[in-house]
């Protein structure tokens, strides 16, 4: 079981290399993290997986997007939320792996019915701790809010989910502890926070039927 | 004033945090200001009056957050969301609970730079490099307010 730390971004975006945000990661507990975008060289210490974010407006952007070599080359691949309907067809889409930045969206944006696919789809939607940490007052209940929601929904369909710190510096990556902390604030249990800290591995190679090897 | 006697004294219970970024020398009062602000952002004003926090110890890159018993886990909660201190970037990363001041002292292994300063530039803008146990190597800009900080290891700055 590999706790993973399902999105960070590193030098250029953020203020900290890749080398150096793995180094704090393995210093806080994590086993894994994933970078989002050109990875380079993978350094030692933690398994870092490279991860893609597909940003769109319609679905038919998606699958082009999907399609594309760098995204391909990617270990997961997020799509950030949008509507209602948005989120209903892109958790049926192959090679998509999560949904991100579900605290940015409406109420509802993510129902029942999205839920339902993406258990029956494998999608995970991921939860980031970047909402949490750096804001305060209405826009933080709102994530917390809609976080509760998400909550309720995985406890009824069993979709994975993730956890991210979504960190662009080291100073934003926070330990393991302190993640269980900022869940609990939500209403996740400790298993279920040990269980979406674990879930990458889960999304991105599914159990398969057993095959005969000659 | 006469203290109270042990047993009519209220519990109290120490969590020792770490300061990062390393080797600034942070005023404790505007530690505890950050502190009560991200508490009290996070759990009320009722919750953050019953748990009484208090910055107690802020040296060597360590603080020691003095708060009720029985609350000592909502307040190392509310300590992972400080993201500023004095209006700079900041991170308290939590290290131990205890009640006592003098077992959370053995916990503190002062963090100092391994050599002295050097100088390195990127583009137009000089940077002040301190070097760290494990690698790390912390580039502060060179100006007087407000610097940028980029944090690299030795790798990554033999390779640019």
């Amino acid at each position: 079981m590999k706790i993973t730390d399902a999105s960070i971004h590193p030098y250029p975006v953020g203020d900290s290399t890749l080398a150096r945000m793995a180094l704090e990661a393995a210093g806080l507990g994590f086993d894994s993290i994933v970078a989002i975008g050109d990875v380079g060289h993978r350094p030692d210490g933690p398994e870092v997986l490279r991860g893609a974010v597909i940003s769109a407006a319609s679905q038919k952007e998606v699958i082009r997007q999907v399609r594309e070599p760098t995204v391909r080359r990617a270990d997961v691949v997020y799509v950030n939320a949008g509507d209602i309907s948005f989120n209903r067809a892109i958790v049926t889409l192959k090679g998509v792996h999560v949904v991100r930045n579900i605290h940015a969206t409406r109420r509802n944006a993510f129902d029942h019915v999205a839920a339902r696919s993406a258990a029956e789809h494998n999608v995970a939607v991921d939860i980031s701790m970047a909402p949490i940490i750096q804001l305060r007052g209405t826009k933080r209940q709102r994530a917390l809010q809609r976080y509760t929601d998400i909550l309720s929904l995985q406890r009824r369909y069993g979709f994975p989910l993730t956890i991210s710190s979504g960190a662009r510096s080291i100073l934003e990556q926070r330990s393991v502890r302190d993640v269980r902390g900022l869940c609990a604030l939500f209403g996740m249990t400790g298993e279920e926070v040990s269980e979406a800290l674990s879930s990458i591995d889960r999304i991105t190679q599914p159990d398969q039927p057993v095959k005969v090897v000659r | 004033m006469k203290p109270r006697p042990p047993a009519m004294r209220a519990k109290r219970r120490y969590i020792l945090a770490r300061i990062l970024p390393y080797g600034v020398a942070w005023d404790q009062k505007q530690v505890y200001l950050s502190v009560i602000e991200a508490a009290t952002s996070l759990w009320g004003d009722a919750a953050i009056g019953f748990a009484q926090p208090a910055v107690v110890f802020c040296d060597g890159g360590y603080i020691v957050v003095r708060c009720r018993r029985g609350t000592e886990k909502d307040i190392a909660t509310a300590l992972a969301t400080v993201n500023a201190i004095a209006d700079e970037r900041a991170a308290l990363r939590t290290v131990a609970t205890s009640g006592t001041i003098h077992a959370l002292r053995r916990r503190m292994k002062p963090i100092r730079p391994l050599s002295e300063a050097g100088e390195v530039k990127f583009g137009e803008t000089y940077f002040t490099v301190y070097r760290y146990p494990r690698q790390k190597v912390d580039l502060v800009e060179k100006g007087i307010k407000h610097q940028k900080s980029l944090f690299f290891t030795e790798v990554d700055l033999e390779e640019r």
